[in-house]
């Protein structure tokens, strides 16, 4: 399957880009706009949009197969690995999903194309009008595949001209579903642009935001910041930093069948986008005195990790990935033997020579011969960042407020805590979690699979987009 | 009399003092030896070391390939004092100059121990920084501070230690020997003004220069002589050994980068620029060739009582040739603290050699990896 020459990211490599083929390919998407889908019936896109994600999903459907060819290599996952994840993401791409999402941030679906309200508004004699930025700039540095699908999604909800910055290392998805989108509806192809170029090149990225009315940036709060200084204040500046998320298993989960379960749905969440996520897990924290110990439950994970790896192999990493996990395996794994050593008792300490507190005590569970898993148990509680790339830190905790304390560290910067507990604790749980500044509460095996309404570090995704005119009706 | 790691060390500092070339097979069956040897007397003596064997390496006498020799993290001299010395032996300590608010590596040593180090030092020095022997006229510089401020840094002691051996004179007051300070924040920082006057005067007095320091001290250097429009060219016979990475205190370069500004500012070819790896980890360094004959590409080599392994990140076996992989030290003049130390540097096996990977800095990393509170 060959793609056409639609997009500067369909350029050979060796093509130069220039600040005027950005300036140009701006304006044209901006006049392809205003032709067809600024008018464009809002239901029309929805349902452009459902099947664009149907077709995805069939087996055979030719972007769905490059995409499981060319994704492995440029995203170093493994192509179960990348399926499942896509899936994840195109099984809410539905009608039902898509005007749910437009409700919940709009109150009414029928906003986008007129005049409207819901009933309470309309009692008081008001109704609006919401409008989409007529360019809407996506900059996608380095992040999975998912968000940037979700970023178009939103795009041509708003009615929006496009143009996406990707980064080299995650373009391949990105641009095959744009193009998919272009072979269902050339003409909604026609007002989406992208280009790769390194992050950072002053020259391209100023006639871009030159362009922009909105500009949404999606990477390293560095990386956020950096543009947001650049980019000037004329377009909306929306900015989604990195951010990062753990579990917490509570003790009346821990009984030997339950425990494994949870394991098992731990470890779907470990490996789902291999952990690159904002929403994949670097901490575990287990409860103590249920059942299972939560030494025991690292274990269970364990088990479950290499039953993954087995179903769904992590893949090839950079040669850097792999060695920060071969460092923090083997520094751990130090750990480990020491501890035991104190355990064991004074007969393997020489002449008494050595004062040092007694270390803390870990366990490590890795695959052998190769980086593709590992599971670290660590009596500290504290929070600490995974290396990533299927990396899990397990954690006892007496309590969730044990927990928080722990995690202070990274206070502000958590996205979603997965969830394993008694349905009769949920409420309180989910109440400390949002009052302590997470965003989002899920069961444990859905960490990587938010519904298409999720609210991103906390706010409206569709909501934050657009710009509102409101109607007061005379009496 | 039962053998001893100051046994060894003894032994061992003879063996340097000799080495005169070995047929490669006795070298390596030597240092195979003598490498069973100190990991024995290692695991025996230091708990980390023993922790680091696990049940593995030792039941297997000293009859295997000393590849197969556990190695302990270089990260594990954070956490422990990875020594077999007790307290009232250690007489200095040697720290990792990382980045601010890092738990610094300790590497202790004795009075035993720094004789070893010391003569580690000089014998692989020597050969790579002085080849034109003992009598060449040569003007000794060092960018670093004396070791005398710098009592904690490995790099200020051989600095020390060379300047000993070669009897350049750290004192005299005419040709002074250190230009580098330690200001109040514990930074080292380089007296320009006095290292521009006296390489002025040695290109006056048509005496080469032996120029040494860490990177960020030449760059220090070199972007002040940038500032002030400054272009020196050394006499014929002088040299730069440069060390180290750049830790955030200067702007950062690769290495072909600083050997360019260097021949820039010093008029100094590259093959004149000798680059270091060493760590305060270890007793030994590796050198990328011989001054005035470094030749592209610069493969950095250990001295006949170490070896250097590049081993897969996947697998922790070692790389074929040409592979990239982490770099493992094996270092028979670590005596007191581990032999085998297994850094986080990524190198590319080249023969008994290997070549830095300068660490990129990964343009677009990926994944939500906030850095780590505590870096490791």
């Amino acid at each position: 399957m060959n793609l056409p020459n639609l997009y500067l990211a369909d350029l050979p490599p060796e093509a130069v880009l220039t600040p005027s083929l950005v300036r140009d390919a701006c304006i044209a998407v901006k006049r392809n706009r205003a032709v067809w889908l600024a008018e464009r019936p809002t239901q029309e896109l929805v349902e452009l949009l459902a099947y664009a994600a149907e077709r995805w999903m069939t087996p055979d459907n030719g972007f769905r197969r490059l995409a499981l060819q060319q994704g492995p290599v440029d995203l170093g996952m493994g192509s179960a690995t990348l399926s499942r994840g896509l899936d994840a993401f195109l099984r809410h791409l539905s009608v039902e999903s898509l005007n749910a999402l437009i409700t919940q941030d709009l109150g009414d679906a029928r906003r986008l194309d007129e005049f409207s309200a819901p009933a309470g508004e309309l009692r008081q004699g008001r109704t609006s009008l919401v409008q989409g930025p007529e360019l809407l700039v996506h900059v996608a540095a380095g992040h999975l595949p998912s968000s940037s699908l979700m970023a178009l999604v939103l795009g041509v909800l708003t009615k929006s001209a496009q143009f996406f910055k990707l980064s080299a290392r995650c373009s391949v998805i990105p641009r095959l579903f744009a193009h998919s989108l272009a072979d269902l509806e050339p003409k909604l192809g026609r007002c989406l642009e992208l280009a790769v170029w390194p992050g950072g090149t002053e020259a391209l990225e100023s006639a871009l935001w030159e362009q922009a009315d909105c500009i949404r940036v999606e990477g390293s709060d560095e990386a956020v910041d950096a543009i947001r200084s650049r980019a000037g204040t004329r377009a909306r500046f929306i900015g989604h930093g990195h951010r990062l998320s753990f579990g917490f298993v509570g003790r009346e989960v821990l009984s030997g069948y339950m425990a494994r379960k949870v394991a098992g749905r731990v470890a779907a969440d470990v490996t789902a986008w291999n952990q690159l996520g904002c929403l994949s897990p670097h901490v575990i924290y287990v409860e103590e005195k249920g059942g299972v110990s939560p030494e025991g439950f690292a274990e269970m994970l364990s088990e479950a990790m290499a039953d993954r790896e087995q179903s769904e192999p992590r893949g090839e990493l950079d040669v850097e990935e792999g060695a920060a996990i071969r460092s923090r395996r083997s520094l751990h794994e130090l750990r480990a033997r020491r501890h035991l050593q104190d355990r064991e008792g004074a007969e393997t300490v020489p002449r008494g020579a050595f004062f040092e507190a007694p270390g803390q005590g870990t366990r490590v569970w890795g695959s052998a011969g190769s980086t593709a898993w590992t599971v670290i148990y660590e009596d500290d509680l504290a929070f600490r960042p995974s290396c990533l790339n299927r990396f899990i830190y397990v954690k006892p905790c007496e309590d969730p407020q044990r927990m928080l304390q722990a995690a202070e560290v990274v206070r502000g910067r958590v996205s979603t805590v997965g969830v394993a507990a008694a349905e009769g604790r949920m409420q309180d749980l989910a109440r400390g979690l949002a009052r302590w500044g997470v965003a989002r509460v899920c069961p444990l095996g859905r960490m990587q699979e938010p519904p298409l309404g999720w609210r991103q570090d906390g706010r409206p995704t569709l909501g934050d987009l657009v710009t509102w005119t409101d109607l007061e009706l005379g009496s | 009399m039962p053998d001893s790691l100051s046994q060894f060390a003894r032994d061992l500092m003879e063996d340097i003092r000799r080495m005169s070339p070995r047929n490669p097979a006795d070298a390596e069956a030597w240092f195979g030896a003598q490498a069973w040897r100190l990991h024995r007397l290692q695991a025996a003596a230091n708990p980390v070391c023993r922790a680091a064997d696990g049940a593995g390496s030792l039941s297997e006498g000293d009859g295997g390939d000393w590849r197969t020799i556990p190695p302990v993290p270089a990260a594990a001299f954070k956490e422990w004092d990875v020594t077999a010395l007790l307290e009232p032996e250690r007489l200095r300590v040697f720290c990792s100059s990382g980045t601010t608010g890092q738990v610094p590596s300790r590497h202790h040593h004795s009075r035993e121990s720094l004789a070893v180090y010391e003569a580690s030092v000089i014998s692989w020095f020597g050969p790579h920084l002085v080849p034109d022997g003992d009598r060449a006229p040569l003007r000794w510089m060092s960018l670093t501070p004396a070791a005398a401020v710098a009592a904690q840094s490995s790099l200020a002691h051989m600095m020390e230690t060379v300047s000993r051996r070669w009897e350049a004179s750290p004192s005299a007051p005419d040709h002074p020997f250190y230009f580098g300070t330690v200001d109040s924040d514990g930074a080292w920082q380089v007296s320009v003004p006095e290292v521009i006057q006296a390489l002025e005067a040695a290109v006056a007095a048509g005496m080469p220069v032996l120029l040494m320091g860490t990177a960020f001290n030449c760059v220090h250097l070199l972007d002040s002589m940038a500032l002030r429009g400054l272009r020196l060219r050394l006499p014929a016979g002088s040299r730069v050994m440069e060390t180290g990475g750049y830790k955030g205190r200067s702007r950062t370069l690769t290495r072909t980068e600083l050997h360019g500004a260097i021949g820039e500012r010093l008029g100094l070819p590259a093959a004149c620029v000798v680059s270091e790896y060493g760590m305060s980890e270890l007793s030994s360094q590796a050198y990328d060739g011989v001054a005035g004959a470094v030749a592209s590409p610069r493969i950095f080599r250990m001295p006949p009582w170490a070896r250097a392994l590049v081993v897969s990140v996947e697998t922790g076996q070692e790389v074929t040739e040409g592979g990239t992989g982490l770099l493992r030290l094996l270092d028979l003049a670590n005596v007191w603290s581990a032999m085998a130390v297994q850094t986080a540097d990524l190198a590319v096996r080249r023969g008994g050699g290997f070549e830095l990977l300068g660490r990129a800095p990964a343009a677009e990393a990926r994944g939500c990896s906030l850095r780590s509170p505590d870096g490791d």
